[in-house]
């Protein structure tokens, strides 16, 4: 139909209205229709790449057979990014002046790489690495399928990425990849399993007295200041507005029978909280 | 492992250090960034502004296009429009999560891309999805222009707006971002306004219209409507190659010919 500002709509409540305008967005947000839960009992489990994988056997080996065990009870999402590799591609990018949305293209690769190193590792149970093109899709019917999948968690940003406000590097990486999955399929929890403890007041690795934090909000993570973090510091950005995903955990993956047991929803490493 | 005969001091450091780590990360950008496709120009076209409002609105800009053609590389982003604001109204009363709806947003882009596509086939111009931009290079060279959606392909992985539920990076994000990464000489969005105002002019006839300003000021106005994404904003200012851009009014004849050779026609936003 033709209206009086000469532009056709169909009928709808967005009809004639300007999306840029955050009164009209407001209203998209219906308090009385929560957002769909997709796999309400799935948990994304995200094995680090250069804190697990990269350590090669004595530290990928018993997290698989924790994992195996862990299958038997709980559909799980698995996934992973490009750890030293994807750094090293990062470092030449950087040296040849290659920008941020490239180097985030590049970076699948090694991502690609360690999902099928994992899907390897995890075949005999049916958990195979799933091809990006189909992953979003088709989720659903793999994790009703078998217990569980993986995908390499880089977000599909791509040329797309955003330019960071610091430095080159994309700041999308498996980390947001995993958290952002979460919080469209509404899953049960996110678990970020590295090689240490979880958060600390300085990185525990160079310094003896570093004091460890159990939990935080994103508020309180901001405000320490902290110069280094165990995930990426978008994630604190992504916790501010997601709807169903208030939280995450960071996980030791060293000490394997911990991420079993943050499945089953105990407090083992860090837990950072979106602000209430 | 003795890595620093085979990297750079960055590079050393980098497979050393933790990418969140702001002093470590803020070294990558002291290289020179290369410019991919420095001659190039990306121009989006409206969705609801110029592509819904069928061949009276788009035959004309289809042609000035195709006057500069050889004259100019243009890389052509398509909006949405009405389509997406309906899929977006019963999407929002179903209680779909951000990420579907972006899937949602991207099937009307790509529509409107492939309509595009056929009005301009006859002059060898091709649609690429997001999968084909290794190729973008070869047809801009060969035939000056292409045609792609503006939506960016973070279907399920777009991120939560601050405010509602309708996806925050649509095809005014996803036509800036290719600017910004290929360091593209303009940045053009063809709209059915002359520019920027100071609130909708299409139901504000005390609008003012504003011919240039810079983000901060614009985000500093903090506008109830402004003419661009917000996200674009943001994005623009941490952009190292794509600081400036142009709203126009494609409506008017000639406005985009004059825009391509580096005219202002409407409003300009840039980093200040």
């Amino acid at each position: 139909m033709e209206n009086k500002d000469k532009r056709f709509h169909m009928s709808s409540f967005l009809m004639r209205e300007s999306l840029l305008d955050d009164r009209v967005l407001e209203g998209t947000l219906k308090a009385e229709t929560p957002t769909v839960r997709m796999l309400p009992d799935v948990r994304v489990i995200k094995i680090g790449s250069s804190s697990i994988v990269d350590r090669g056997k004595s530290a990928v080996y018993p997290l698989m057979d924790v994992c195996a065990q862990m299958l038997k009870e709980h559909r799980i999402i698995f996934g992973c990014g490009g750890g030293a590799r994807s750094k090293h591609v990062f470092s030449v990018g950087v040296d040849l002046g290659l920008p941020t949305g490239v180097l985030a293209q590049i970076s699948v690769a090694d991502a690609l790489g360690n999902a099928h190193i994992l899907g390897t590792l995890l075949a005999q149970h049916g958990v195979v690495a799933i091809p990006p093109e189909i992953f979003g899709h088709l989720l659903p019917l793999f994790i009703n399928t078998v217990p569980g999948g993986i995908f390499n968690r880089v977000p599909p940003y791509s040329n797309w990425e955003h330019p960071p406000k610091i430095g080159r590097i994309p700041p999308h990486r498996s980390d947001a990849g995993c958290f952002i999955l979460g919080e469209c399929f509404g899953v049960d929890s996110v678990i970020l399993v590295k090689d240490v403890d979880g958060l600390y007041t300085k990185d525990p690795k160079d310094h003896d007295d570093a004091v460890f934090i159990p939990e935080a909000t994103a508020s309180e993570v901001e405000a320490m200041n902290l110069e280094t973090l165990p995930f990426d510091r978008v994630l604190l950005d992504i916790l501010k507005t997601n709807r169903l995903m208030k939280q995450f955990q960071i996980v030791n993956g060293l000490k394997p029978e911990l991420v079993a047991r943050a499945a089953k929803g105990e407090h083992v490493g860090t837990i950072i909280r979106a602000d209430q | 492992m003795k890595n620093s005969d085979l990297l750079t001091g960055i590079g050393h450091d980098l497979m050393q250090g933790n990418l969140n780590d702001d002093k470590l990360t803020a070294r990558t950008r002291e290289s020179q960034s290369v410019q991919i496709l420095p001659e190039a120009v990306v121009i989006k076209i409206g969705g609801q502004s110029i592509i819904d409002r069928g061949r009276a609105a788009v035959m004309p800009i289809l042609n000035e296009l195709v006057q500069n053609l050889g004259k100019h590389k243009m890389i052509i982003g398509t909006g949405a429009g009405t389509r997406a604001r309906h899929a977006y109204s019963v999407g929002a009363d179903l209680g779909m999560p951000t990420g579907v709806m972006s899937v949602l947003g991207t099937f009307v882009s790509m529509q409107n891309a492939r309509m595009i596509h056929y009005l301009m086939a006859k002059h060898g111009i091709p649609f690429i999805e997001p999968v084909q931009f290794p190729q973008l290079p070869l047809y801009l060279a060969e035939r000056h222009a292409v045609i792609f959606f503006g939506m960016p392909p973070y279907t399920f992985w777009q991120r939560n707006p601050t405010v509602g539920n309708i996806p925050p990076h649509r095809t005014d994000t996803g036509s800036y971002l290719i600017s910004e990464v290929f360091a593209c000489k303009n940045m053009i969005y063809i709209k059915d306004e002359d520019g920027l105002y100071t609130n909708d002019p299409k139901k504000d006839p005390n609008a003012k219209f504003i011919p240039e300003i810079t983000v901060q000021e614009l985000i500093d106005m903090n506008l109830d409507d402004v003419v661009v994404e917000r996200e674009v904003l943001k994005m623009m200012l941490n952009a190292e190659n794509s600081r400036s851009i142009q709203i126009i009014n494609g409506l008017k004849p000639g406005n985009i010919t004059r825009a391509l050779n580096g005219e202002k026609v409407g409003t300009i936003i840039k980093v200040g």
